[in-house]
Protein backbone atom coordinates (compact mmCIF):
# COMPACT_ATOMS: atom_id res chain seq x y z
CA UNK A 1 0.00 0.00 0.00
CA UNK A 2 1.38 3.49 -0.77
CA UNK A 3 0.73 6.43 1.79
CA UNK A 4 1.24 8.68 -0.83
CA UNK A 5 -1.78 10.95 -1.32
CA UNK A 6 -3.68 11.42 -4.68
CA UNK A 7 -1.75 8.19 -6.32
CA UNK A 8 -4.47 5.79 -5.72
CA UNK A 9 -5.07 3.32 -8.82
CA UNK A 10 -8.43 2.29 -7.64
CA UNK A 11 -9.52 6.20 -7.18
CA UNK A 12 -8.18 7.65 -10.95
CA UNK A 13 -10.18 4.99 -12.13
CA UNK A 14 -12.95 6.54 -10.50
CA UNK A 15 -11.90 10.27 -10.56
CA UNK A 16 -8.75 11.29 -12.86
CA UNK A 17 -6.02 12.65 -10.96
CA UNK A 18 -7.12 10.97 -7.55
CA UNK A 19 -9.59 12.29 -5.12
CA UNK A 20 -7.96 14.94 -2.52
CA UNK A 21 -7.80 14.10 1.19
CA UNK A 22 -10.11 16.81 1.52
CA UNK A 23 -12.52 15.55 -0.97
CA UNK A 24 -13.00 12.04 0.67
CA UNK A 25 -13.38 13.92 3.95
CA UNK A 26 -16.31 15.32 2.30
CA UNK A 27 -18.00 12.63 1.13
CA UNK A 28 -17.43 10.45 4.49
CA UNK A 29 -19.07 13.18 5.91
CA UNK A 30 -22.06 11.87 3.79
CA UNK A 31 -21.52 8.78 5.21
CA UNK A 32 -19.73 7.46 2.03
CA UNK A 33 -17.62 4.22 2.89
CA UNK A 34 -16.02 3.87 -0.42
CA UNK A 35 -14.30 7.00 1.18
CA UNK A 36 -13.33 5.86 3.91
CA UNK A 37 -11.60 3.27 2.79
CA UNK A 38 -9.75 5.16 0.49
CA UNK A 39 -8.53 7.25 3.66
CA UNK A 40 -8.37 3.98 5.63
CA UNK A 41 -6.04 2.57 2.69
CA UNK A 42 -4.08 5.94 2.24
CA UNK A 43 -2.69 6.46 6.08
CA UNK A 44 -3.73 3.35 8.49
CA UNK A 45 -0.57 1.57 7.44
CA UNK A 46 1.54 5.02 8.24
CA UNK A 47 -0.65 5.44 11.34
CA UNK A 48 -0.13 1.86 12.41
CA UNK A 49 3.71 2.17 12.21
CA UNK A 50 3.61 5.55 13.72
CA UNK A 51 1.18 3.99 16.77
CA UNK A 52 3.60 0.77 17.59
CA UNK A 53 6.67 2.87 17.35
CA UNK A 54 5.36 4.66 20.15
CA UNK A 55 3.97 1.61 22.23
CA UNK A 56 6.10 -1.05 21.18
CA UNK A 57 2.83 -3.59 21.29
CA UNK A 58 1.51 -4.69 18.68
CA UNK A 59 -2.17 -5.10 19.89
CA UNK A 60 -1.77 -1.46 21.58
CA UNK A 61 -0.61 0.09 18.28
CA UNK A 62 -3.91 -2.05 16.54
CA UNK A 63 -6.17 -0.45 19.06
CA UNK A 64 -5.01 3.30 18.92
CA UNK A 65 -5.49 2.67 14.71
CA UNK A 66 -8.42 1.17 15.06
CA UNK A 67 -9.99 4.36 17.33
CA UNK A 68 -8.49 6.96 15.87
CA UNK A 69 -10.17 5.28 12.55
CA UNK A 70 -13.12 5.28 14.18
CA UNK A 71 -13.67 8.71 15.54
CA UNK A 72 -13.07 9.28 12.18
CA UNK A 73 -15.94 7.74 10.90
CA UNK A 74 -18.05 8.78 13.32
CA UNK A 75 -16.82 12.61 13.50
CA UNK A 76 -15.46 13.01 9.91
CA UNK A 77 -16.99 16.77 10.97
CA UNK A 78 -14.55 17.40 13.29
CA UNK A 79 -11.96 17.74 10.37
CA UNK A 80 -11.30 21.65 9.81
CA UNK A 81 -9.48 22.37 6.48
CA UNK A 82 -8.74 26.19 8.20
CA UNK A 83 -6.48 24.02 10.58
CA UNK A 84 -4.23 22.06 8.38
CA UNK A 85 -4.19 18.93 5.97
CA UNK A 86 -5.99 15.66 6.72
CA UNK A 87 -2.86 13.78 7.20
CA UNK A 88 -1.13 16.14 9.57
CA UNK A 89 -5.10 15.87 11.91
CA UNK A 90 -5.08 12.20 11.09
CA UNK A 91 -1.27 11.35 12.27
CA UNK A 92 -1.81 14.26 14.86
CA UNK A 93 -4.44 12.00 16.53
CA UNK A 94 -3.17 9.16 16.38
CA UNK A 95 0.35 10.29 17.47
CA UNK A 96 -1.39 11.92 20.45
CA UNK A 97 -3.40 8.68 21.14
CA UNK A 98 -0.46 6.86 21.41
CA UNK A 99 1.53 9.29 23.37
CA UNK A 100 -1.06 9.09 25.63
CA UNK A 101 -0.72 5.31 25.90
CA UNK A 102 2.97 5.73 26.50
CA UNK A 103 3.28 8.16 29.38
CA UNK A 104 0.91 5.66 31.43
CA UNK A 105 3.00 3.35 31.15
CA UNK A 106 6.36 4.99 31.85
CA UNK A 107 4.39 6.03 34.70
CA UNK A 108 3.22 2.59 35.66
CA UNK A 109 7.23 1.82 34.98
CA UNK A 110 8.46 3.72 36.99
CA UNK A 111 7.05 2.89 39.35
CA UNK A 112 7.25 -0.89 38.95
CA UNK A 113 11.63 -0.03 38.47
CA UNK A 114 11.37 2.06 41.55
CA UNK A 115 9.62 -0.63 43.57
CA UNK A 116 12.26 -3.23 42.49
CA UNK A 117 15.59 -0.80 42.03
CA UNK A 118 15.97 -1.54 38.48
CA UNK A 119 16.69 1.51 36.37
CA UNK A 120 15.81 2.46 32.79
CA UNK A 121 17.40 -0.09 30.08
CA UNK A 122 19.04 0.86 27.03
CA UNK A 123 17.34 3.37 24.56
CA UNK A 124 17.23 2.56 21.01
CA UNK A 125 18.27 4.64 18.18
CA UNK A 126 15.28 4.54 15.88
CA UNK A 127 16.04 7.21 13.73
CA UNK A 128 19.25 5.93 12.78
CA UNK A 129 17.86 2.95 11.41
CA UNK A 130 15.08 4.90 9.86
CA UNK A 131 18.17 6.68 7.39
CA UNK A 132 19.68 3.68 6.55
CA UNK A 133 16.96 2.11 4.66
CA UNK A 134 16.68 3.00 0.89
CA UNK A 135 14.94 3.02 -2.29
CA UNK A 136 11.67 4.56 -0.41
CA UNK A 137 8.34 6.32 -1.70
CA UNK A 138 8.97 9.93 -2.36
CA UNK A 139 7.49 10.96 0.67
CA UNK A 140 9.61 8.85 3.37
CA UNK A 141 12.76 9.83 1.46
CA UNK A 142 12.00 13.35 1.78
CA UNK A 143 11.20 12.95 5.65
CA UNK A 144 14.15 10.68 6.16
CA UNK A 145 16.47 13.08 4.43
CA UNK A 146 14.85 15.81 6.42
CA UNK A 147 15.39 14.14 9.42
CA UNK A 148 18.95 13.26 8.66
CA UNK A 149 20.02 16.99 7.99
CA UNK A 150 19.32 17.66 11.04
CA UNK A 151 22.47 18.88 13.21
CA UNK A 152 22.86 15.92 15.97
CA UNK A 153 21.38 16.98 19.11
CA UNK A 154 18.18 18.86 17.00
CA UNK A 155 17.57 15.48 15.97
CA UNK A 156 17.85 14.11 19.20
CA UNK A 157 15.21 15.77 20.92
CA UNK A 158 12.81 15.06 17.84
CA UNK A 159 13.67 11.77 17.99
CA UNK A 160 12.90 11.45 21.64
CA UNK A 161 10.00 13.54 21.37
CA UNK A 162 7.91 12.81 18.71
CA UNK A 163 9.30 8.93 18.15
CA UNK A 164 9.56 7.93 21.92
CA UNK A 165 6.83 9.84 23.07
CA UNK A 166 8.75 12.08 25.79
CA UNK A 167 8.16 15.43 27.04
CA UNK A 168 10.22 18.44 27.00
CA UNK A 169 10.94 17.77 30.62
CA UNK A 170 11.95 14.50 30.41
CA UNK A 171 13.59 14.76 28.00
CA UNK A 172 16.10 17.35 30.04
CA UNK A 173 15.67 15.14 32.94
CA UNK A 174 17.21 12.34 30.55
CA UNK A 175 19.75 14.12 28.76
CA UNK A 176 20.94 16.40 31.68
CA UNK A 177 20.28 19.46 29.18
CA UNK A 178 18.65 22.20 30.92
CA UNK A 179 15.36 22.69 29.85
CA UNK A 180 15.64 25.90 28.10
CA UNK A 181 18.02 24.14 25.80
CA UNK A 182 16.04 21.15 24.95
CA UNK A 183 12.84 24.12 24.21
CA UNK A 184 15.17 26.11 21.97
CA UNK A 185 16.28 22.59 20.46
CA UNK A 186 12.73 21.84 19.46
CA UNK A 187 11.80 24.93 17.76
CA UNK A 188 15.13 25.13 15.62
CA UNK A 189 14.28 21.24 14.85
CA UNK A 190 10.71 21.94 13.99
CA UNK A 191 11.68 25.06 11.88
CA UNK A 192 14.57 23.28 9.62
CA UNK A 193 12.52 20.48 9.41
CA UNK A 194 9.93 22.83 7.66
CA UNK A 195 12.43 24.43 5.48
CA UNK A 196 13.56 20.95 4.30
CA UNK A 197 10.69 19.51 3.69
CA UNK A 198 9.45 22.76 1.89
CA UNK A 199 6.42 22.64 -0.22
CA UNK A 200 5.52 18.93 0.97
CA UNK A 201 4.57 20.24 4.17
CA UNK A 202 1.66 22.23 2.55
CA UNK B 1 -0.81 45.70 16.39
CA UNK B 2 2.35 43.73 16.00
CA UNK B 3 2.66 41.04 18.81
CA UNK B 4 5.01 39.14 19.78
CA UNK B 5 5.02 35.37 19.07
CA UNK B 6 8.55 33.99 20.40
CA UNK B 7 7.44 32.36 23.48
CA UNK B 8 3.87 30.78 21.64
CA UNK B 9 6.02 29.86 18.60
CA UNK B 10 8.39 27.72 21.01
CA UNK B 11 5.49 26.76 22.50
CA UNK B 12 3.82 25.44 19.13
CA UNK B 13 6.50 23.35 18.11
CA UNK B 14 6.16 21.53 21.38
CA UNK B 15 2.64 20.97 21.23
CA UNK B 16 3.13 19.90 17.84
CA UNK B 17 5.30 16.92 18.88
CA UNK B 18 3.06 16.39 21.57
CA UNK B 19 6.53 17.38 23.72
CA UNK B 20 4.58 19.93 26.10
CA UNK B 21 4.37 19.32 29.85
CA UNK B 22 1.26 20.07 31.81
CA UNK B 23 2.36 23.45 32.79
CA UNK B 24 3.71 24.58 29.20
CA UNK B 25 0.37 23.02 28.08
CA UNK B 26 -1.45 25.65 29.93
CA UNK B 27 1.05 28.11 29.14
CA UNK B 28 0.15 27.85 25.90
CA UNK B 29 -3.58 28.17 26.35
CA UNK B 30 -3.44 31.56 28.02
CA UNK B 31 -0.72 32.66 25.43
CA UNK B 32 -2.96 31.67 22.87
CA UNK B 33 -6.44 33.03 24.38
CA UNK B 34 -4.46 36.55 25.44
CA UNK B 35 -3.79 36.69 21.54
CA UNK B 36 -7.76 35.80 20.60
CA UNK B 37 -8.17 35.68 16.75
CA UNK B 38 -5.00 35.72 15.96
CA UNK B 39 -3.72 34.77 12.41
CA UNK B 40 -0.20 34.54 13.00
CA UNK B 41 -0.85 32.20 16.01
CA UNK B 42 -3.09 30.05 13.61
CA UNK B 43 -0.42 29.91 10.75
CA UNK B 44 2.51 29.15 13.12
CA UNK B 45 0.03 26.12 14.60
CA UNK B 46 -0.50 24.82 11.00
CA UNK B 47 3.03 25.58 10.14
CA UNK B 48 4.26 23.31 13.06
CA UNK B 49 1.39 20.42 12.82
CA UNK B 50 2.10 19.92 9.64
CA UNK B 51 5.69 18.81 10.21
CA UNK B 52 4.89 16.91 12.52
CA UNK B 53 2.14 15.05 10.24
CA UNK B 54 5.29 14.61 7.59
CA UNK B 55 7.70 12.97 10.18
CA UNK B 56 5.11 9.74 10.63
CA UNK B 57 5.50 8.99 7.00
CA UNK B 58 9.56 8.38 7.84
CA UNK B 59 8.50 4.95 9.01
CA UNK B 60 8.10 2.31 7.28
CA UNK B 61 4.18 0.94 7.09
CA UNK B 62 2.81 -1.37 8.95
CA UNK B 63 0.29 -3.14 6.94
CA UNK B 64 -3.15 -3.26 9.10
CA UNK B 65 -5.60 -6.12 8.09
CA UNK B 66 -8.68 -4.81 5.71
CA UNK B 67 -11.08 -6.59 8.29
CA UNK B 68 -10.24 -3.33 10.62
CA UNK B 69 -11.84 -1.18 8.24
CA UNK B 70 -15.18 -3.55 7.94
CA UNK B 71 -15.01 -3.62 11.64
CA UNK B 72 -15.27 0.59 11.70
CA UNK B 73 -17.76 0.22 8.86
CA UNK B 74 -20.15 -1.73 10.87
CA UNK B 75 -19.81 0.31 13.67
CA UNK B 76 -21.93 3.50 12.88
CA UNK B 77 -24.74 0.75 11.37
CA UNK B 78 -25.07 -0.12 15.20
CA UNK B 79 -24.97 2.81 16.41
CA UNK B 80 -23.87 4.10 19.81
CA UNK B 81 -22.72 0.82 21.31
CA UNK B 82 -19.01 1.17 21.89
CA UNK B 83 -15.86 -0.63 19.53
CA UNK B 84 -15.36 -4.08 21.05
CA UNK B 85 -11.94 -4.29 21.90
CA UNK B 86 -10.09 -6.32 19.75
CA UNK B 87 -10.14 -9.20 21.84
CA UNK B 88 -11.55 -9.80 25.48
CA UNK B 89 -8.41 -8.91 27.33
CA UNK B 90 -8.88 -5.91 29.66
CA UNK B 91 -5.95 -3.62 30.24
CA UNK B 92 -6.75 -0.99 32.75
CA UNK B 93 -2.92 0.25 31.93
CA UNK B 94 -3.62 1.47 28.67
CA UNK B 95 -8.13 0.97 28.55
CA UNK B 96 -9.50 3.47 27.85
CA UNK B 97 -12.28 4.25 29.43
CA UNK B 98 -14.47 2.19 27.78
CA UNK B 99 -13.57 -1.65 29.03
CA UNK B 100 -16.16 -3.62 27.00
CA UNK B 101 -16.23 -6.99 29.12
CA UNK B 102 -19.45 -9.04 29.22
CA UNK B 103 -21.68 -5.87 30.87
CA UNK B 104 -23.98 -7.94 32.20
CA UNK B 105 -21.95 -10.39 33.66
CA UNK B 106 -20.25 -7.84 35.48
CA UNK B 107 -23.09 -6.01 36.71
CA UNK B 108 -24.79 -9.21 37.77
CA UNK B 109 -20.51 -9.94 39.49
CA UNK B 110 -20.78 -6.70 41.28
CA UNK B 111 -23.79 -6.20 42.41
CA UNK B 112 -23.20 -9.71 44.17
CA UNK B 113 -20.08 -8.21 45.91
CA UNK B 114 -22.31 -5.07 47.03
CA UNK B 115 -25.09 -7.35 48.64
CA UNK B 116 -22.07 -9.30 49.90
CA UNK B 117 -20.79 -6.21 51.26
CA UNK B 118 -23.54 -4.50 52.94
CA UNK B 119 -24.95 -7.69 54.40
CA UNK B 120 -21.57 -7.48 56.10
CA UNK B 121 -20.44 -10.44 54.68
CA UNK B 122 -17.62 -8.98 52.69
CA UNK B 123 -14.68 -9.33 55.18
CA UNK B 124 -12.94 -11.32 52.75
CA UNK B 125 -13.23 -8.91 49.43
CA UNK B 126 -10.73 -6.30 49.30
CA UNK B 127 -13.14 -3.55 50.19
CA UNK B 128 -13.63 -0.61 47.80
CA UNK B 129 -15.53 2.46 48.52
CA UNK B 130 -18.95 1.87 46.72
CA UNK B 131 -21.25 5.29 45.97
CA UNK B 132 -24.84 5.08 44.92
CA UNK B 133 -26.08 7.75 42.10
CA UNK B 134 -29.11 9.86 42.88
CA UNK B 135 -31.43 10.76 40.28
CA UNK B 136 -34.07 12.53 38.29
CA UNK B 137 -34.18 9.53 35.90
CA UNK B 138 -34.97 5.79 36.69
CA UNK B 139 -32.52 2.89 37.44
CA UNK B 140 -29.54 2.22 39.59
CA UNK B 141 -26.16 3.57 38.93
CA UNK B 142 -23.40 3.08 41.38
CA UNK B 143 -19.50 3.06 41.24
CA UNK B 144 -16.51 1.58 43.27
CA UNK B 145 -12.95 2.95 44.03
CA UNK B 146 -10.45 2.76 46.45
CA UNK B 147 -9.88 6.74 47.75
CA UNK B 148 -6.43 7.74 46.56
CA UNK B 149 -5.75 5.12 43.78
CA UNK B 150 -6.62 5.50 40.32
CA UNK B 151 -8.74 3.28 38.99
CA UNK B 152 -12.78 2.94 39.55
CA UNK B 153 -15.93 0.55 38.11
CA UNK B 154 -18.74 2.13 37.46
CA UNK B 155 -21.93 -0.18 36.94
CA UNK B 156 -25.61 0.20 36.53
CA UNK B 157 -28.71 -1.27 35.43
CA UNK B 158 -32.34 -0.56 34.56
CA UNK B 159 -31.21 3.28 32.89
CA UNK B 160 -33.20 4.32 30.29
CA UNK B 161 -32.38 4.56 26.83
CA UNK B 162 -30.60 7.99 26.56
CA UNK B 163 -32.15 8.24 23.00
CA UNK B 164 -31.06 8.18 19.52
CA UNK B 165 -27.33 8.96 18.33
CA UNK B 166 -26.86 9.61 22.46
CA UNK B 167 -24.99 7.92 25.21
CA UNK B 168 -24.48 9.05 28.95
CA UNK B 169 -21.01 10.84 30.54
CA UNK B 170 -19.51 10.83 33.36
CA UNK B 171 -17.86 13.85 35.15
CA UNK B 172 -15.57 14.83 38.32
CA UNK B 173 -16.54 17.79 39.19
CA UNK B 174 -13.62 19.27 40.95
CA UNK B 175 -13.68 23.09 42.18
CA UNK B 176 -16.21 23.50 40.28
CA UNK B 177 -14.69 22.27 37.05
CA UNK B 178 -15.76 18.74 34.91
CA UNK B 179 -13.28 17.26 34.18
CA UNK B 180 -14.34 14.14 31.49
CA UNK B 181 -14.76 10.37 33.19
CA UNK B 182 -16.61 7.42 30.89
CA UNK B 183 -18.62 7.41 28.17
CA UNK B 184 -21.65 4.55 29.08
CA UNK B 185 -23.62 3.42 26.34
CA UNK B 186 -26.07 1.15 27.94
CA UNK B 187 -26.65 -2.29 26.53
CA UNK B 188 -30.41 -3.05 27.29
CA UNK B 189 -29.79 -0.44 30.34
CA UNK B 190 -26.71 -2.18 31.99
CA UNK B 191 -23.80 -0.57 32.18
CA UNK B 192 -20.05 -1.76 33.30
CA UNK B 193 -17.32 0.44 32.17
CA UNK B 194 -13.41 1.02 33.62
CA UNK B 195 -12.15 4.52 34.95
CA UNK B 196 -9.09 5.28 35.01
CA UNK B 197 -8.83 7.82 37.23
CA UNK B 198 -9.33 8.71 40.82
CA UNK B 199 -12.77 9.86 41.64
CA UNK B 200 -12.13 10.54 44.85
CA UNK B 201 -10.94 14.14 44.61
CA UNK B 202 -13.47 15.14 42.73
CA UNK B 203 -16.47 16.91 44.98
CA UNK B 204 -19.13 15.83 42.46
CA UNK B 205 -19.74 12.99 40.09
CA UNK B 206 -22.26 13.60 37.91
CA UNK B 207 -23.88 11.71 34.68
CA UNK B 208 -25.21 13.91 31.60
CA UNK B 209 -26.81 12.91 28.51
CA UNK B 210 -24.50 13.62 25.47
CA UNK B 211 -24.01 12.76 21.68
CA UNK B 212 -22.37 9.72 21.38
CA UNK B 213 -18.96 11.38 20.39
CA UNK B 214 -18.63 12.15 24.02
CA UNK B 215 -17.84 15.95 24.44
CA UNK B 216 -15.24 17.40 26.20
CA UNK B 217 -17.22 19.39 28.49
CA UNK B 218 -21.20 18.78 29.51
CA UNK B 219 -23.88 20.02 27.48
CA UNK B 220 -26.65 19.29 29.62
CA UNK B 221 -28.00 19.02 32.89
CA UNK B 222 -27.24 16.04 35.01
CA UNK B 223 -29.70 12.79 35.28
CA UNK B 224 -27.72 11.34 37.75
CA UNK B 225 -25.15 12.56 40.66
CA UNK B 226 -23.27 11.66 43.81
CA UNK B 227 -20.69 12.58 45.90
CA UNK B 228 -17.57 10.78 46.26
CA UNK B 229 -17.11 11.06 50.05
CA UNK B 230 -21.05 9.83 50.96
CA UNK B 231 -19.78 5.99 50.57
CA UNK B 232 -21.81 2.90 52.05
ZN1 LIG C 1 -0.84 35.57 17.87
Amino acid sequence: MTIDPGRSATVRSVEPGGARDEDLLRRLVAGDEQAFRELFRRYASAAHALAFRLVRQAQVAEEIVQEAFLSVWRNPDRYDGARGSVRSWLMGTVHHRAVDAVRREQAQRRRAEQASGIGPGVVEDPVDDLLAAIDLPRERKLVRAALGALPEEQRDVIQRMYFEGLSQSQIAERTGLPLGTVKSRTLLAMRRLRANLGEGTR
Amino acid sequence: MIRDHALIDELLAAQALDGLDADGAALLERELAAHGDCEECRRLEIEHAEVAGMLALALDPRPVREAMADRILAERRTAAAPIERLDARRDARLGWWQAAFGVAAAVALVFAILLATQDGEGQGVPGPAIVAFEGTAPGDLAMSFTPGESGALVWATGLPDPGPGKVYELWMIEDGDPVRGACLAPESGAVAAFLDADPSSADLLAVTVESEECPDAPTTDPVYTAEPGTTQ
